[in-house]
């Protein structure tokens, strides 16, 4: 198997799947694709690749996938042998997509909001904020009530699923698009939990976590 | 009633729930962000929340449990002091221990973290806060002015039993107690305290939850309507001057502060531990790794103690004094007469054998009584998890000290006991082996020894700059029969050094203000920088490329060659 990413280095969504693989442990090669300032992802080429004009993709030997959430689950599936990346489970995936979705919305909030004050994106700013406001304050209940349950994740499961990779990058990012995270103590917690998975990789903008104290 | 950024009630800022270990709570007050860490042993710190170095927020810096490392450039700041204790960029020298971020009060009580925008009150607990064991409600952050929420969560209550309005924002409610925290002109958290009850707590919780989360929703409803308030404009202190300009040469010698001894007590054969505490149970200085105190005894005579404390450990010092060499009469006086409950003045800790925290392999050495900085260098290497060994070296007979402190480390902790000479030579040898890149050595105690490692790792091939060693003392006889003059080019004054005279006291007697500690070659404080003339070294301190470079010197044993000295003083 050879796994390629079509991949722009500051984009949150290339990230989340830099991000499972390297927690997975998977060799796997770069494309570079000039997202900014090169609008290289609506270049013909990269359309033939994917026709909505969208990073990332990616390819495992002949097939070609995109959409971040999806590859995700693609990724989990196929090479996480411990399965607990994407259970299989009705109940467990249903949940794990629900998240992916809030993922999905995140990326219209706080990444539009991020691109439009760094990225000259013509992006209603404080729409964004509001609307990224909106999810963090969910996202701090759901976390701050699953502590007190004893559940770390935003899944039911006692690990990380792909849920917390997708919804992870855009909350940490989120300052770039002038979203303050300091109402959002549960959030904050957990962004650290994240930075502690064995694997876990940076990038540019997401910081370390250091390690927690031992037992 | 508008906010004031000198408001000096004390409110809650967080809950203790907020503060778990390793982690950076981000937090604000009366418009002030704050950077809020619970540090390894429990103590809660409240800082300012910017690092002293370039400005960035200390919120997103790592908690390493007893230090705070900002994410930018690395500066460490100790838990209790905020005190700078390491610098990246000078990875050989000890930051200066002015170097201290901005504090603000805290207690933690009742499940939350309370803090002020200054010291002007002491804290007081809400009325009725003895009556009950309380926990946290889950906060509920509010965009809306802080007095518009405490009047909204005063409608709560029912026509015929009206709020209870406490002093600082606090509103009594049913049993609840709720406190506004005011972050700013128009933002505010919701913080409830309710007393421990029967029934299930995570319905509980639920239920207040919804009530606030509704409340919100009216607040933010009815402030979006109004114009909105300005925030607050907290002044940002700039360094300050001394900090931010080339420090004056000459430093004079710190103000002593006095010393309580908490606790004093066999370490080992021969070994007694003191722990010296603040007076009034407040932080002392912050030091780092290898520092060392003056100890100003009762017969007047002043000696130098290594600190043995690990990092952010600033509610006592830690010291180990030698029995054995009572006969000097310094320690003897400590050892003999000074008893728990006596108190001392001690100088502010000052470094003069530095701990570099970017080596890939730390060796330490330590002879008897030379464990003590050692220990804190270990210490502070176990706490951030950098690879280290430490080599202790007991006389037959001679117990180890701090050995319950020892056991503790997680590093490779060798204790050699009555080894003959050639056999320590062969396990020194063995330890060191051939220098690697960025290798490092540190060693402490008898003479003898440190010659003997110094020398073995020449051999090996260690370069000077990483072999690091500290003497208690200096053994040699000190030649003092020369006669010279020394320029002083900063001062423009020329002085004459005759025999028997040190250069350091030919300099004070000429009024001039000049660092010293030990005064025999030893400790490094009146390190002089040399511009002209030849140099008779007679310290401990420099290494032998040092020495050899005639660039500089210890003022208060060495001498000249020449018949002209120029120093940059």
């Amino acid at each position: 198997m050879t796994i390629t990413l079509y991949d722009f280095e500051l984009s949150g969504n290339c990230y989340k799947l830099r991000l499972l693989m390297s927690i997975l442990n998977l060799p796997y090669d770069i494309v570079p694709v000039d997202f900014f300032p090169g609008r290289e992802h609506k270049s013909d080429a990269f359309l033939r690749l994917n026709p909505f004009g969208q990073l990332p993709v990616l390819r495992d030997d002949d097939l070609v996938l995109s959409d971040s959430g999806a590859i995700l689950a693609y990724l989990a599936i196929k090479y996480d042998a411990s399965g607990l990346w994407f259970p299989d489970d009705p109940a467990t995936t249903a949940e794990v997509l629900r998240w992916h979705a809030v993922a999905d919305d995140i990326t219209s909030t706080s990444s539009a909001a991020r691109l439009a004050l760094g990225y000259d994106y013509k992006f209603d700013i404080e729409k964004s904020q509001q609307g990224a406001h909106r999810i963090f304050r969910l996202m701090d209940e759901h976390l701050w009530f699953g502590e007190k349950a004893g559940r770390d994740w935003l899944c039911s499961p006692a690990h990380p699923t792909t849920a917390d990779i997708a919804c992870f990058p855009y909350v940490m990012l989120s300052e770039e698009g002038g979203i303050s995270r300091q109402d959002y103590p549960a959030l904050r917690r957990w962004t650290d939990r994240v930075r502690r998975i064995p694997g876990f990789v940076v990038m540019s903008g997401i910081f370390p976590a250091g390690p927690a104290r031992a037992e | 009633m508008p906010l004031s950024l000198s408001d000096p009630h004390w409110y809650p800022i967080a809950s203790s729930d907020d503060l778990p270990f390793r982690h950076v709570y981000q937090g604000q007050l009366l418009g002030r962000e704050l950077a809020v860490w619970r540090a390894d042993d429990g103590h809660v710190n409240v800082w300012e929340n910017r690092c002293l170095h370039r400005g960035v927020r200390l919120s997103i810096g790592i908690n390493e449990g007893q230090e705070l490392k900002c994410q930018y450039h690395g500066w460490r700041y100790a838990n209790q002091s905020a005190g700078c204790t390491y610098i990246p960029a000078h990875p050989a020298d000890a930051p200066a221990r002015r170097i201290e971020n901005r504090k603000y009060p805290m207690r933690e009580a009742f499940g939350l973290i309370w803090s002020a925008a200054n010291d002007d009150q002491a804290f007081v607990p809400f009325p009725g806060a003895g009556d009950h064991d309380w926990f946290a409600l889950r906060p509920v952050p509010v965009n809306a002015a802080p007095e518009d929420v405490v009047a909204g969560l005063a409608r709560l209550a029912p026509d015929d039993q009206p709020a209870d309005l406490l002093p600082g924002m606090a509103v009594r409610l049913d049993g609840v107690v709720y406190f506004v925290q005011p972050v700013d002109a128009g933002r505010a958290v919701i913080r409830g305290l309710l007393p421990q009850a029967s029934g299930d707590p995570i319905t509980i919780l639920r239920h207040y939850n919804e009530l606030l989360t509704r409340l919100r929703d009216r607040l933010e409803r009815a402030a979006a309507r109004k114009p909105a308030p300005e925030p607050l404009q907290p002044a940002y202190e700039k360094v300050s001057a001394d900090l931010a300009t080339m420090p004056e040469i000459a430093i004079p010698r710190g103000n002593t502060l006095p010393v309580l001894v908490r606790r004093k007590w066999q370490t080992a054969d021969g070994v007694i531990g003191f722990e010296l505490a603040g007076r009034d149970g407040k932080h002392l200085p912050t030091f780092q790794p290898g520092a060392h105190i003056d100890l100003h005894l009762p017969n007047g005579l002043i000696r130098q103690y290594s600190i043995t404390n690990g990092p952010g450990d600033l509610l006592s010092y830690v010291i180990g004094v030698k029995a054995e060499s009572a006969s000097k009469g310094g320690s003897k006086v400590l050892v003999e007469t000074v008893r728990e409950g006596d108190v001392l003045a001690i100088s502010e800790p000052r470094n003069n054998f530095p701990l570099r925290r970017d080596a890939t392999r730390t060796v330490l050495i330590a002879g008897g009584i030379g464990i003590t900085p050692l220990l804190s260098m270990a210490r502070f290497l176990d706490q951030s998890s950098l690879p280290y060994e430490l080599h202790y070296f007991t006389r037959s007979g001679e117990s180890a000290a701090f050995k319950s402190e020892l056991d503790v480390l997680h590093g490779a902790v060798h204790i050699h006991s009555g080894l003959a000479r050639e056999a320590i030579q062969g396990t020194v040898n063995e330890v060191l082996g051939p220098h690697d890149f960025a290798n490092h050595v540190y060693v402490c105690g008898p003479g003898a020894m440190l010659e003997m490692v110094t020398r073995t790792a020449a051999a090996l091939g260690w370069p000077d700059e990483a072999v690091h060693f500290e003497y208690f003392q200096n053994d040699k006889v000190i030649d003092s029969s020369s006669a010279f003059d020394v320029e002083l080019a900063r001062s423009a004054m020329t002085l004459h050094v005759p025999a028997g005279r040190t250069i350091l006291e030919v300099m004070r007697e000429a009024g001039l203000t000049v660092p010293s500690s030990c005064e025999q070659g030893a400790c490094g404080t009146c390190l002089t920088t040399v511009m002209e003339g030849e140099v008779d070294h007679q310290d401990v301190y420099l290494n032998k490329t040092e020495k050899a470079s005639n660039t500089c010197m210890m003022t208060c044993v060495s001498r000249a060659k020449s018949a002209r000295l120029v120093l940059d003083i």
